[in-house]
């Protein structure tokens, strides 16, 4: 294996920047349509990448990571209803945003100590359970506006359409749980997260603070997922429970992960990418075969290529170079 | 407090809590014996509900004497689900691929049930019902007596060949150590398929109970998965008495929150029993019943 910290290639800097360079010229070329494309494939692709945070490296795959996006959404809208009416939009979205961090951190702080010390199904299934609750309070108490929704104030800057204003901001994000990822995979934490993922007895065994490491993957991760809550409230402009604690934003997570490539970076970003082609324009015209093309896809994944895309490709590449230099 | 209504609310819990454990066995024995949760399982009751429909429409076939029809197929679809899907993603993954190829495999399904029937809200009517009761003011409706004890007899039958027959011993066997059970003759492959068939089978006999009771839609499938795994996680793994007890307390949180604090408040109060066994019990009161719990 490589080593964790080792330098990054100049060739991997080189692609990231043309990329940037990409996103950044794309809004002012593509039409709405596929500029919605594009920001769903930021939101969700960024999303992915802070659920692989702790889900990439260990066996904790949450199944209710909506339970933060959802939080986020709401806490930010709801506040946003009670700050003083003549605040400008901005200043509400980031008073929201800060006050969503805030909550998703205590949230995610109380619900790890029990849950973490789930394994496995356990815990994906606790997750799971903490986000129908969450969906369920929001549900049953008037005073959450869950049922019938709410909406949140239009965010408006002079000479961007809203598409591309909301295209920008995921953007934000989208490079934030980018840089965040690297950051922890390249860290001691994220060393000891492979360990936990390989054996986690023997990883505490050694020494590695184990419960630390997975709380601050934990919360990282739920951080992220709740501040996109608050910039897709805000880019719905009105949300309910049924938009934001969706149980099939915490599963295409996973599937992106997976058709991607557990464990990298590209590997959700081009799953999402692919994912989110596939069903909205192949299949734009065939709303009904949404869900049986997902369950599909899962399936050929995880039978054929259980490291995902990125996966296949190293295989393939490992294999061209073995060739080359006359291995077999 | 009102004692009748206590009563009734109490009896009311008892036979819901009877037909989630039917509708949760098939759940519990795959977990228990294979590791495997299932996320088709839901799936898998809507299509019993839907096939005893399906029955009744084109043969006249009352939907309880259709449960044996409903049973086999389901288990014929359950096997070849293992043996296909199932099987490979472990080999090739982990235990934790299986849940994405369950939730994919339910997913499929699910389309193919709405392609099949459609995507409306139907029910089952059968023509055996018991009588409704009155018992000293207390309502024991009759579709519901009938489901519970449809359910009783099936969970009784299910329990008995789990501990008298051979191919129960073998699936005991298996599920407490597959590579033991192996050197000892039994061919595990074939217990697993037969497990899943067989949990498949229990899963359809309780939609067509679940479809008399309650009119159902193919959206109805994740409750019905979550449902089974609530009462796996409070009664116990991969027993048919875990399943019962389960059941019971399901269906009493259920329908004592639903009376006592407002109709709207079930769920929260079972999702917070979920995560409160999580917590405290993962493999449920019973544990699991193989394995030492964890």
């Amino acid at each position: 294996m490589d080593a964790f910290n080792g330098r990054i290639p100049a060739g991997i800097w080189g692609l990231s920047g043309a990329l940037l360079v990409a996103a950044l010229v794309l809004p002012f070329m593509l039409s709405p349509f596929q500029l919605r494309l594009a920001q769903q494939i930021l939101l969700f692709g960024g999303m992915a990448v802070a659920w692989e945070m702790l889900g990439g490296f260990t066996n904790y795959w949450s199944f209710g990571h909506t339970a933060f996006f959802g939080l986020g959404a709401f806490g930010a809208g709801l506040l946003g209803q009670q700050l003083d009416p003549s605040l400008s939009v901005a200043v509400k979205l980031m008073i929201g945003m800060a006050f969503a961090i805030g909550l998703a951190f205590v949230a995610a702080l109380a619900i790890a100590i029990p849950v973490l010390n789930l394994r496995g199904i356990y815990f994906a299934i606790a997750m799971l359970a903490f986000a129908e609750i969450l969906a369920e309070i929001t549900k049953t108490f008037d005073a959450f506006h869950g049922t019938s929704g709410f909406p949140l104030p239009a965010l408006l800057v002079p000479g961007l359409t809203k598409v591309q204003l909301f295209y920008f901001l995921f953007l934000v994000l989208f490079l934030a749980n980018i840089a965040v990822f690297v950051w922890l995979r390249r860290s001691r934490i994220g060393m000891g997260l492979t360990c936990i993922g390989q054996d986690e007895d023997t990883a505490s065994m050694l020494g590695i603070p184990t419960e630390r490491y997975k709380l601050i993957a934990f919360v990282l991760s739920a951080v992220l997922t709740a501040m996109g809550g608050v910039l897709y409230g805000y880019s719905l402009g009105f949300i309910s429970t049924g938009s934001v604690f969706r149980i099939d934003i915490s599963l295409n997570l996973i599937l992106y992960t997976m058709l991607g490539g557990i464990g990298t970076v590209a590997g959700p970003i081009i799953g999402a990418a692919l994912m989110i082609v596939l069903t909205q324009v192949v299949l734009g015209n065939l709303l009904d075969l949404h869900m049986m093309l997902t369950g599909a896809v899962l399936i050929a994944m995880v039978i054929l290529a259980p490291k995902g895309l990125m996966g296949l490709a190293r295989k393939v590449w490992d294999r061209r170079r073995g060739t080359a230099e006359g291995r077999p | 407090m009102n004692a009748t209504l206590l009563l009734q609310t109490l009896v009311d819990g008892l036979i819901l809590g009877g037909i989630f454990s039917l509708s949760a066995v098939g759940f519990s024995l795959i977990f228990g014996v294979l590791g495997v949760v299932n996320l088709a399982h839901g799936v898998f009751i809507l299509a019993g509900a839907y096939l005893g429909l399906w029955l009744k429409g084109a043969l006249g076939l009352d939907p309880l004497a259709a449960i044996p029809v409903v049973f086999l197929i389901l288990a014929v679809i359950g096997g070849a689900l293992q043996q296909t899907l199932v099987s490979a993603a472990i080999r090739r993954g982990s235990l934790m691929t299986s849940l994405l190829i369950t939730f994919g495999a339910s997913l499929i399904l699910r389309d193919l049930l709405i392609l099949a029937f459609g995507p409306d809200i139907q029910s089952l009517s059968s023509t055996w019902l018991l009588r409704t009761y009155h018992v000293g003011g207390v309502v024991i409706d009759g579709a519901r007596a009938t489901g519970l004890l449809a359910s009783l007899v099936l969970l009784a039958v299910l329990a008995v060949a789990l501990h008298a027959m051979k191919v129960g011993r073998a699936i005991r066997a298996t599920a407490q150590q597959s590579f033991a059970a192996g050197l000892c003759g039994v061919d595990s492959n074939w217990i697993y398929m037969l497990t899943f068939g067989v949990s498949a089978g229990f899963a359809g006999a309780s939609g067509i109970i679940i479809g008399m009771i309650n009119p159902f839609s193919p959206f109805d499938d994740a409750y019905w998965t979550l449902n089974a795994f609530v009462t796996v996680v409070l009664g116990g793994i991969g027993s048919p008495v875990g399943a019962l007890l389960g059941g019971l307390m399901l269906g009493e949180i259920s329908t004592l929150s639903s009376q006592y604090i407002g109709p709207r408040f079930p769920n929260v109060f079972i999702f917070c029993a979920l995560l409160l066994m999580l917590i405290v019990r993962p493999n449920g009161l019973l544990g699991n019943a193989y394995k030492a719990s964890v």
